[in-house]
């Protein structure tokens, strides 16, 4: 079925090129071929990990007019949030690669690299 | 002149192998150097160092650069510092002015030492490893400002640092502070042992421009939310 589709279509595409019912309708400049890579999506932004670290250790600096030594506390607290966020980013990152039945584009452009549209008979 | 001819269609490789911008297959592991990794007994060793030692039996090695030894002297943070202060690829130079700085330091806390009286005595560090060390830690900044677009504008941005970044900026501002803000006539170990000795009780320019980014991210909070990390 997919061989017929695909006659079908390349017999479709060659009505188009050709000038049997007036003019034609597409007038290529460059061969029509497919090219062996796949444009990247825009990377969905998230939201920002660790913000109440930030304000709680800011807070602290600010009563203390910013010296380090009392606010040692809220500085640990604050390293082990952005310590949990990275492993946190590296196991989903891992994990969601599959978006909904489909390859991330980088994916598909290394599988279409591998084995490429064949221009040339030799 | 046959003989010299067919001496040159023997199989030829090269006696020279290009090396400066090639790389190592990433197969390769990095070399342990240091001495302590290799004493630890195999009932010390958790699980996922037992995994690492098998798989150094089986993988393939990096050869070790020329900067990295296994002896106590050597230190991975002071040859970091050496690499940054180096200019033109001079690191003999580098190296003589760090071990000055360091011999410099040890000179003015043992004068510290016999002048002060019996009681302050053990509170003065003449170690002046601890001293950089320390020196080094109390120039890490917590958070740094990232320029992140939104809407059309640049804001600036705290975020959190890793480890890596927060050790070079704090040796960069040592090195450039030493470099540019200090009298013209003195010594480059000189200006550095004054910066680090002030850094270790937190005083000097350094901490000065530390706690300047600290003040920009603390007014800069609200824009936290910029952040897409």
């Amino acid at each position: 079925m997919a061989a017929q589709r695909g006659v079908l279509f390349q017999e479709k595409v060659s009505r188009m090129l050709s000038k049997q019912h007036g003019r034609p309708v597409l007038k290529p400049n460059k061969p029509l071929v497919l090219k062996d890579e796949v444009a990247n999506r825009r990377v969905k932004r998230g939201g920002a990990s660790c913000v109440t670290e930030i304000s709680v250790l800011m807070a602290c600096w600010k009563q203390n007019s910013f010296v380090e030594s009392v606010c040692s506390a809220e500085t640990k607290a604050f390293y082990s949030c952005v310590d949990e966020a990275q492993a946190a980013k590296k196991n989903t990152s891992e994990l969601s690669a599959m978006q909904g039945e489909r390859l991330p584009p980088k994916q598909a452009t290394l599988l279409l690299k591998r084995f490429p549209n064949l221009r040339t008979e030799i | 002149m046959a003989a010299s001819i067919s001496g040159l269609l023997k199989p030829w490789t090269p006696r020279v192998f290009l090396v400066r911008w090639s790389r190592y297959n990433p197969y390769y592991l990095e070399p342990e150097v240091r001495k302590e990794a290799y004493i630890k007994p195999e009932a010390e060793l958790s699980a996922e160092e037992k995994e690492q030692r098998e798989l150094k039996a089986l993988r393939p090695i990096k050869a070790a650069t020329n900067d990295v030894t296994s002896s106590v002297f050597s230190d991975p943070v002071i040859s970091k510092f050496v690499g940054m202060m180096m200019l033109d690829g001079n690191k003999i130079l580098a190296n003589e002015i760090i071990s000055k700085t360091l011999e410099n330091i040890k000179r003015k806390q043992v004068d510290k030492y016999h002048k002060a009286p019996e009681g302050k005595k053990e509170e003065i560090e003449c170690n002046p490893y601890t001293i950089f060390h320390q020196a080094l830690e109390n120039c890490k900044p917590v958070v740094g400002l990232a320029s992140i677009q939104k809407g059309g504008k640049f804001y600036q941005v705290p975020i959190p640092l890793s480890d890596d970044r927060r050790r070079h900026l704090a040796m960069k501002w040592i090195i450039t502070e030493c470099r540019e803000n200090k009298h013209r006539r003195t010594l480059m170990y000189e200006k550095l042992s004054q910066e680090l000795l002030a850094a270790s009780v937190r005083e000097g320019n350094v901490i000065k421009k530390k706690l300047e980014m600290h003040k920009m991210a603390e007014a800069n909070r609200a824009y936290a939310h910029y952040r897409w990390a």
